[in-house]
């Protein structure tokens, strides 16, 4: 049962992060697919509650939470599965949160938790990376079963 | 012997006007990233290992950023300025804290609650060449009802209004004028969208600053009043003081400056009455001599009269110019 989402993926993306593409692309069995939402939050009866919306408008400021949902619509397991999210040009990591992820702030060679990362200050000293430094997110996987789907996600703010 | 009225000649008591200019507000932060920037994410994913390492990529979401409407105005002039004072400059800084390109319109209120007296705007005038000086001519005035230039997010503008004090002011009344920048696009509560109307083709978004700011500039009014006294006192050939022909009349003339500002050229005059003959080298100016010959001192003395150039007198100082005459 083909979804339309192969379609999508199909016709992605201008990106080339990796020169090593699959060759036979209809086979492989993993569906990616990225979307965004405007995160806002609104009081209601006096309780703070989370509202996700379209991003129709967007200003500096704004929340937004990025996620990558995957689907392994394969018969076999998928190992060592690892999703890869660069931070867009204009946008940063939101702080509150930022220290479970997996994060880097090199451009994707190094990978840490950002409690345990350290970037240059521009006179040769370094300091403790912070949220607004990170470059990539990354979340890994040991496995995909069959069948299995998820979502990850990560909260950014419009610079 | 009929005394003569004194006369006082005072040049318009101009103060100089100093443009007391504030250390020019630091503008406020802007709102980042530029309004029309298209945020893009891309997630990639890989799985496997060693030769059997696949990459797959997900699709593209984009996010196009809209403009930010918001702004920060603050007034720059705190100063003092005579009573009747016209064209008087009045300086304020506007700052586009917004993440776009925008024009601002202007007003200038000159009615703020609690002022002692209200000036008359005469026009509002765009400081072209940031000098922070008020240069007619070289800096563009913004005819009533009219916006700003388009000012870049993060920078600022210098407008200067111009204002003239209404007759009948006292010293040490004070007067503000409150100048108000709006968002040409549009003002409102934050969040307000006015869709496709924001640089770079999104929607304009109304930010905390409701894309309106105003700031106040103070005048304080200062005026100096001169008053001039006149005193006489005889001493006849007998040891009396009776006006006889050979008495001598040492005239003493008090000028008094009151007020806050100052008095300049300030000058004292008076003729010899007839009847009488001035007795030459008694003219004097706080009890030091000043010679009859018109000459670098401060009194010139002569058979019709005598004059004594005082300059500029600040409020709260008194001269005392004392001459003397024989009755014929």
């Amino acid at each position: 049962m083909k979804s339309n989402w192969m379609a999508a993926l199909a016709s992605a993306a201008l990106l080339a992060l990796s020169p090593t593409m699959a060759t036979a692309q209809t086979a492989q069995p993993i569906e990616l697919k990225g979307d965004v939402k405007v995160s806002k939050l609104v009081v209601e009866n006096g309780k703070e509650r989370q509202v996700l919306s379209e991003p129709k408008v967007v200003v500096p400021g704004d929340r937004l939470i990025f996620s990558t949902s995957y689907r392994n619509n394969g018969s076999e397991t998928v190992r060592n599965f690892i999703v890869t999210n660069p931070i867009p040009n204009g946008v940063m990591l939101a702080p509150e949160g930022a220290e479970a992820h997996s994060v880097s702030v090199d451009g994707g060679k190094t990978w840490g938790k950002l409690a345990s990362l350290s970037v240059s200050n521009g006179d040769g000293a370094t300091r403790p990376a912070v949220a607004g430094d990170v470059t990539h997110v990354r979340w890994v996987l040991p496995e995909v079963a069959p069948g299995a789907e998820g979502k990850v996600t990560y909260n950014a703010i419009v610079r | 012997m009929k005394y003569s009225n004194p006369a006082l000649f005072r040049a318009h008591s101009a103060l100089g006007i100093c443009l007391a200019v504030a250390a020019m507000a630091s503008p406020a932060h802007a709102a980042g990233v530029a309004a029309g920037t298209m945020i893009e994410n891309t997630a990639t994913a890989t799985y496997g290992s060693g030769p059997a390492t696949t990459t797959i990529q997900s699709n593209t979401v984009t996010v196009k950023v809209d403009e930010l409407l918001d702004v920060a105005v603050a007034g720059l002039t705190n100063t003092t300025v005579t009573a009747g004072a016209t064209n008087v400059v009045l300086a304020y800084s506007i700052t586009n804290t917004g993440n776009g390109s925008e024009a601002f319109e202007l007003t200038a209120d000159p009615a703020v609650a609690g002022n002692d007296y209200t000036v008359t705007v005469q026009q509002l005038v765009v400081d072209t060449n940031d000098n922070g000086i008020y240069e007619p001519g070289v800096d563009l005035v913004l005819p009533a009802g009219s916006a700003t230039p388009a000012i870049a997010a993060d920078s600022s503008l210098r407008i200067f209004v111009i204002v003239d004090l209404p007759a009948g002011v006292t010293d040490g009344q004070s007067s503000q004028v409150r100048l108000t920048a709006a968002a040409a696009t549009g003002t409102g509560a934050p969040g307000t969208t006015f869709s496709g109307q924001g640089e770079g083709g999104g929607d304009a978004v109304v930010g905390a600053s409701g894309a309106s700011a105003s700031d106040l500039d103070t005048l304080l009014a200062t005026l100096a009043s001169v008053t001039l006294a006149k005193a006489a006192s005889i001493a006849d050939p007998f040891g009396g003081t009776q006006p006889v022909p050979g008495a001598v009349v040492t005239y003493t003339l008090t000028a008094t400056v009151s007020g806050s500002g100052q008095a300049q050229d300030l000058r004292i005059t008076d003729a010899i009455p007839s009847g009488t003959a001035y007795e030459a080298g008694t003219l004097k100016l706080d009890g030091t001599s000043l010679t009859d010959a018109s000459d670098s001192d401060a009194g010139t003395a002569s058979t019709s009269g005598i004059a004594v150039e005082l300059g500029t007198v600040a409020g709260g100082t008194t001269k005392v110019v004392t001459f003397n005459v024989k009755i014929n």
